[in-house]
């Protein structure tokens, strides 16, 4: 799910910065705040950080013994998390014998083990494919699948969320 | 901050923060991310990189997105008392019967929150028109 949600961020000015004029202040806390921003791919509260949209406030400046001056500064901005029961559609990128891989939005790890895919079959070839014999439909790279979110694990060395997902419930299975 | 175990998108637990969060479908990112990458490649030219995971989320919502009309989807955003989250994935998932919006926002289905199927028929309807006429 994308979501909109306002953060608090310090910004630290380091004093060569100081020096410009007062006006430029304001465009030195945004750009550094957005490379902060586009260094912190994700975290493990908020999800994948995408993009700000607006700079709520500055405030004070509090100077540090360094010589560095701190901004507390709030914005808005993009994020995308994926919650558990939450129903998702994702495009398969590789087939597996135990599962299918898919990615969904900036995700890129998530897992549809061959077990929670009811009536589907696996079959071997230079194309792997997951068949359903009952309905003829296909699981196969590429394809757009709808399925449910189980659960999510945030793996703290890589920044990045890996999912676990379903097919088990109605309306679920791949979108034409 | 909901634990993990705590968390379920079907009962619409999914965190206090999450709730006044607000949702948006792919079609609303789209909007947002299509203006922010013309901003960033105006600002830097095409000689910086796009950061991994905006690149991988615009081409999601590109693919994704039902809308291009997001002044009449926030009409029906007003006229429905429903959660900014189901909301949203019902604007994504576009899904075509009552049944269907019932099993993909399970939600919907607790008591006590006046949607009975005709609203809810009532509103995929209006979306339907939406997309009509876009």
């Amino acid at each position: 799910m994308f979501l909109k949600v306002e953060l608090p961020w310090n910004v630290v000015i380091p004093p060569a910065n100081l020096v410009a004029k007062g006006l430029m202040l304001k465009k030195s806390i945004s750009l550094r705040l957005l490379k902060g921003f586009a260094a912190n791919k994700a975290t493990k509260d908020h999800g994948y950080f995408l993009a700000i949209t607006t700079v709520e406030s500055i405030g004070e400046g509090k100077v540090r013994r360094s010589g560095d001056v701190v901004y507390p500064v709030v914005f808005s901005c993009i994020t995308f998390k994926l919650f558990r029961g939450e129903i998702i559609e994702g495009v398969v990128h590789h087939v597996l014998r135990n599962g299918v891989l898919m990615n969904c939005g900036p995700v890129e790890n998530i897992f549809l083990y061959k077990d929670l895919m009811p009536d589907y079959r696996y079959v071997p070839g230079e194309n792997p494919i997951f068949l359903n014999e009952k309905t003829g439909s296909k699981i196969v790279k590429d394809v757009l699948v709808r399925c449910v979110v189980l659960g999510t694990k945030w793996l703290e060395e890589e920044r990045e969320f890996r999912g676990l997902v379903s097919l088990e419930g109605d309306y679920l299975g791949p979108v034409s | 901050m909901l634990r993990g175990e705590d968390e379920d998108a079907s009962e619409l637990k999914i965190g206090e923060d999450f709730l006044k969060a607000k949702c948006l479908m792919n079609s609303e990112v789209a909007i947002l991310l299509e203006h922010r990458y013309d901003q960033m490649k105006q600002m830097s030219g095409d000689s910086t990189p796009l950061p991994q995971v905006f690149e991988k989320s615009l081409q999601y919502v590109k693919c994704f997105s039902r809308f291009t009309n997001q002044g009449s989807v926030k009409q029906v955003r007003d006229r429905y008392q429903l959660a900014e989250f189901e909301l949203a994935v019902i604007g994504n998932l576009c899904p075509e019967t009552v049944e269907e919006a019932k099993a993909i926002v399970p939600s919907l289905k607790t008591k006590g929150r006046g949607h009975d199927d005709e609203a809810v028929e009532r509103l995929l309807n209006d979306l339907l028109m939406i997309k009509k006429f876009e």
